[in-house]
């Protein structure tokens, strides 16, 4: 069993609620953190954990709140990003719905370290029933004094919002969020500046994912180096895995980042394994945006080592032969799956949710959903797999925000390692829209899978 | 007339008062949430000229914004509006079968109305739901692990409590 730091009081019953959370130990961070420590010496015990950033870019959450512009008198904030719209993404939601207090605990911690007087949750549309919990829980948080004026008697005041969005997955890029609080489209903004100088409302701001705030309440009650014992290298702490797709128990895992990725899948304490004695095929293990993997490739790395759950080894390999652990959406694809089918309901997503300011990716994405289209259908010629590639180099790289790039991936990986299935949906229009393609060649290595 | 009830203009005030002065503006997306609810599920455009009255914007500042989130409805709908989401990771358990059940037995495509104004369908994407799939948003909740069975409850569901509080 591994380390739980943040679902460990998951089951508890009405752990929704104050009472029960406090009797279960909630809130001591805030108690430790206000009465006892210095801001700077809160973010000092972030950046010793080694946390990095859960909302995808893994980039280490002390040192960004240590870029936080401190200019006389003009007010910081801090904004929690809860706009979780990446396919195969549903952990922050588990956290929100569940364990609703760990959120606001973690938030006035952070606040307090920040020192954001006014702190926002950025939700999406959605999540609409979600943004009920979350409002009685602040309510709950402030008639116990752990929000408003002078909290816990430390001369600390703190109000936390939510925000509701209105369905955008590029509102989940910070500068797009920034301008949706702001009440207006969400464009990206071009950087820098960056948030931390000039963020909403031109005012020095910090936006993180729910997850990363949520951890730091186990990093201030354990201490950071603590915290950093758990994982290896620089996946420290636990990672909540968002499982879906074709296994026996979907649902939101918390792993200690030094498990494989055949243990994940196949054991009973997480996946369970794969319906009907169906064998794996590929895998997406960090949310739709990351490089697909063949089996061989998921469960070994190109050199053959065992590929374990966390940054370093997911990425092992680079782009050619690896992947990223990305905001930890994991989905699997069984034998019976279309990788092209499957690559063009994700390229379909994308340009549904380009914001259209770019023309690579405006007119790129448009133009890979349609070939994708044509091909899965078998109507595609063997140039438009070279298009493809293609039209997604062209993409890359040459955009404002990352989503460009999060759109030409998925299609570049997919092309690397199924090039052979794309093939065959030209060479056999027929049979290709009447069956999939199944293993074919990837069968073999599937037998490292099949035999644990 | 368009018009918030007294209840609703005292919520646009609490929305607009958790932002800093002069910052109204980021009250809009919230604000217009409450005006679709409040008159008949869509944005028609004297509703939107409203909004942009009560905030202190120009009409453009809200069409831009109406224009840009998928959540805010530019035509009518229906009184049910069923959201099947369509990504990857729902495609794999049978999204695409749930649609077609859904509008086989409502005599609707994707994108359109039933006739009796009762329920729209959409095909949406990625809603955060992808390990309880396939699944739909009906208004503020979600309909998870959906099966044509399912369907059938909360059709059923819906047209008796249309009828009750008829
Ligand atoms: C297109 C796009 C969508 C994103 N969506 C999300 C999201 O839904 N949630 C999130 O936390 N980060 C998202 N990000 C990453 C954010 O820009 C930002 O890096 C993150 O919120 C920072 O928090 P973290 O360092 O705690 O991860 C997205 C980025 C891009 C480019
Ligand atoms: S890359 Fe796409 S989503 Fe990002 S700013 Fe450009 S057009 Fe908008
Ligand atoms: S893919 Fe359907 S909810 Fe995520």
């Amino acid at each position: 069993m591994g380390r739980k730091l943040l679902l460990e009081k998951a089951h508890v019953e009405n752990i929704r609620y104050f009472d029960v959370y406090r009797r279960e130990g909630g809130y001591r961070s805030v108690e430790k953190a206000l009465k006892s420590m210095a801001p700077d010496a809160v973010t000092e015990e972030v950046k010793k954990a080694g946390l990095r950033g859960r909302g995808g870019a893994g980039f280490p959450a002390g040192m960004k709140w240590s870029f936080l512009a401190k200019p006389e008198g003009v007010p910081r904030h801090l904004v929690v990003n809860a706009d979780e719209s990446e396919p195969g993404t549903f952990k922050d939601r588990y956290l929100m719905e569940f364990l609703p207090h760990i959120l606001i605990e973690g938030m006035i911690v952070a606040s307090f370290a920040l020192g954001s007087n006014n702190s926002y949750i950025y939700i999406r549309g959605e999540y609409w029933w979600i943004v009920d919990i979350l409002e009685q829980a602040i309510e709950e948080a402030r008639s116990n004094g752990f929000l408003g004026k002078n909290i816990l008697g430390t001369g600390f005041d703190c109000e936390i919002y939510v925000h509701r969005g209105a369905g955008a997955y590029i509102c989940g890029e910070e500068t797009a969020l920034i301008e949706s609080l702001e009440g207006k489209r969400g464009n990206p903004r071009i950087k820098p500046p960056f948030p931390a100088i000039k963020g909403v409302w031109d005012r020095p701001t910090v936006v993180n994912n729910v997850e990363t705030i949520c951890a730091v309440v186990p990093i201030i009650n354990e201490g950071g180096d603590e915290y950093a014992k758990i994982g290896v290298g620089k996946s420290t702490g636990t990672k909540l895995i968002s499982a879906c797709g074709n296994i026996n128990k979907p649902g939101v895992y918390e792993i200690d980042m030094t498990i494989s990725v055949e243990e994940f899948i196949y054991s009973d304490e997480y996946c369970g394994g794969i319906p009907n004695g169906k064998r794996l095929k590929a895998c997406i293990p960090g949310g739709s945006s990351v490089p697909i993997l063949p089996a061989n490739l998921l469960l070994k790395t190109a050199k053959g080592e065992t590929r374990m759950m966390n940054y370093e080894s997911l990425s092992d390999g680079g782009f050619a032969t690896g992947t990223m652990m990305g905001s930890g959406g994991f989905i699997v694809l069984d034998e019976d799956q279309c990788v092209v089918k499957n690559t063009y309901t994700l390229a379909r997503f994308y340009r549904h949710e380009s914001c259209g300011q770019c023309s690579p990716c405006r007119e790129g994405t448009g133009w890979m959903e349609k070939l994708l289209l044509r091909l899965e259908k078998g109507q595609g010629k063997m140039s438009d797999i070279d298009l493809l590639w293609d039209i997604q180099r062209k993409i890359e790289g040459n955009t404002i925000c990352p989503l460009g790039d999060a759109a030409a991936w998925p299609v570049a990986a997919a092309i690397r390692h199924f090039r052979d299935e794309f093939e065959w949906h030209v060479l056999n229009p027929d049979e290709a829209v009447k069956r999939n393609y199944g293993l074919a060649h990837y069968a073999d290595p599937l037998e490292i899978a099949a035999t644990v | 007339m368009i018009q918030f009830s007294d209840n609703k203009l005292k919520e646009v005030e609490k929305i607009v008062a958790r932002y800093p002065e002069g910052r109204q503006k980021s009250a809009l997306i919230p604000v217009l949430h409450l005006a679709q609810q409040e008159f008949g599920g869509w944005l028609d455009v004297p509703v939107m000229d409203y909004v942009a009255s009560i905030l202190k914007l120009s009409p453009i500042e809200v069409y831009e914004v109406a224009t840009f989130y998928s959540m805010f409805n530019l035509k009518p709908v229906g009184r049910y509006m069923f959201e099947v989401c369509q990504t990857g990771p729902c495609m794999v358990r049978g999204a695409d079968d749930i649609v077609s059940y859904i509008g086989q037995k409502l005599g609707i495509k994707p994108g359109q109305t039933t006739e009796d104004g009762m329920f729209t369908l959409k095909a949406v994407e990625c809603l955060g739901a992808c390990g309880y799939a396939p699944m739909m948003q009906m208004g503020k909740h979600y309909k998870e692990h959906l099966t044509p069975q399912r369907v059938d409850e909360i059709i059923e569901e819906c047209r008796k409590s249309a009828a009750t509080n008829n």
